[in-house]
């Protein structure tokens, strides 16, 4: 997989670049690895702010990727381009962004129950499979709903 | 896709599964390793969606769900209902894990698994395989008397089995 995670937000713009003003966040790299979706629509339920984060254990949390398994990405449909939660550290979530190609459905974002959601213009993220399910759980840290531990399979 | 028919052998224990490829609950492409993704995985073919037997089978999975979902393990169920008729009974279950469809019946005859007896649908004969990560098999139970399908307990008992298998950090010492 190629792809760096870095992605940054200062609550009007979502940036990848090295240096970017901003708050840094570690994001499924699988949203960055592929031919970037022009225009789409980024729903970016983040807070630039430092201290506004969760566990990802918190039931809140927990909560939010069951709905987004459930009934969110499959109400997205064809116009989704991805999803990826925030990781602020291996412990902390700090929000999550959903790609669209359309920003009709933002509004019923399960993760902006969590931290409120801003709609955003954006040609950074590509195309990337909804999660199958049903893992909720996170891979060694890594920002769900990216991760496995492929690599140990067949021992 | 061509699939050839002339294996119609149903995959037993310790062989490998085919990586199906089929359309989602959502219309999306799915294959069974990128559903397994290098955890262990519960596949069963169900009749669909009329059949009281899956109703109940399936609502027994869902009880199950909140568990493959911390434990790093897989779900999904593969009938001929299109990806709406899926969508919809996945929607009433309260499922969250994933419906395969194969509507054109494109892997019926050579998974070996035709439900002989049923002549209106022709569907799936319900049975239910506990796979490794690379879609090996560790055990196939043949659910067409329904008291041949798993119990969540057996289900429980071939995961811990296959995590045994594949995770090397898996013992205290």
């Amino acid at each position: 997989m190629t792809g760096s995670s870095r992605l940054v937000w200062d609550g009007e713009t979502l940036a990848t670049a090295l240096g970017s003003p901003g708050r840094r966040f570690r994001a499924d790299p699988r949203c960055f690895a592929g031919e970037p979706v022009a225009d789409a629509w980024a729903h970016v339920c983040a807070l630039p702010d430092e201290d506004a984060k969760l566990p990802y254990d918190d039931v809140t949390v927990q909560q939010a990727r069951r709905d987004a398994l459930a009934w969110w990405l499959p109400r997205l449909g064809d116009s989704l381009v991805c999803l990826t939660t925030l990781a602020v550290d291996p412990v902390n979530f700090g929000g999550a962004v959903t790609v669209a190609t359309h920003p009709d459905a933002f509004a019923d974002d399960p993760f902006a129950r969590v931290f409120p959601g801003t709609v955003v213009r954006t040609d950074l993220f590509c195309r990337v499979p909804p999660p199958p399910g049903p893992a909720l759980e996170r891979y060694s840290g890594a920002a769900w709903p990216g991760g496995s531990f492929e690599p140990r399979r067949n021992r | 896709m061509a699939v050839d028919a002339a294996l119609a052998t149903v995959p037993a224990p310790g062989s490998a599964f085919p990586d199906l490829e089929l359309p989602d609950h959502t219309g999306r492409l799915r294959s069974l390793t990128e559903i397994a993704g290098g955890d262990p995985l519960v596949l069963v073919t169900s009749r669909g969606w009329w059949c009281p037997k899956e109703q109940r089978f399936l609502r027994g999975l869902v009880a199950l769900q909140d568990e493959l979902e911390i434990a790093y393990s897989r779900l999904a169920v593969l009938s001929i209902d299109p990806p709406e008729v899926s969508a919809a009974f996945r929607a009433g279950l309260g499922a969250r894990f994933l419906f395969l469809s194969d509507e054109e019946r494109v892997w019926l005859d050579a998974l070996g698994l035709s439900e002989t007896t049923d002549t209106v649908h022709h569907p799936y004969r319900p049975a239910t395989f506990t796979l490794f990560p690379d879609l090996r098999v560790h055990r196939a139970y043949n659910g067409y008397w329904f008291w041949g399908r798993p119990t969540l307990e057996e289900l429980r008992r071939d995961l811990r089995e296959i995590t045994r298998a594949i995770r090397p950090d898996w013992e205290l010492a």
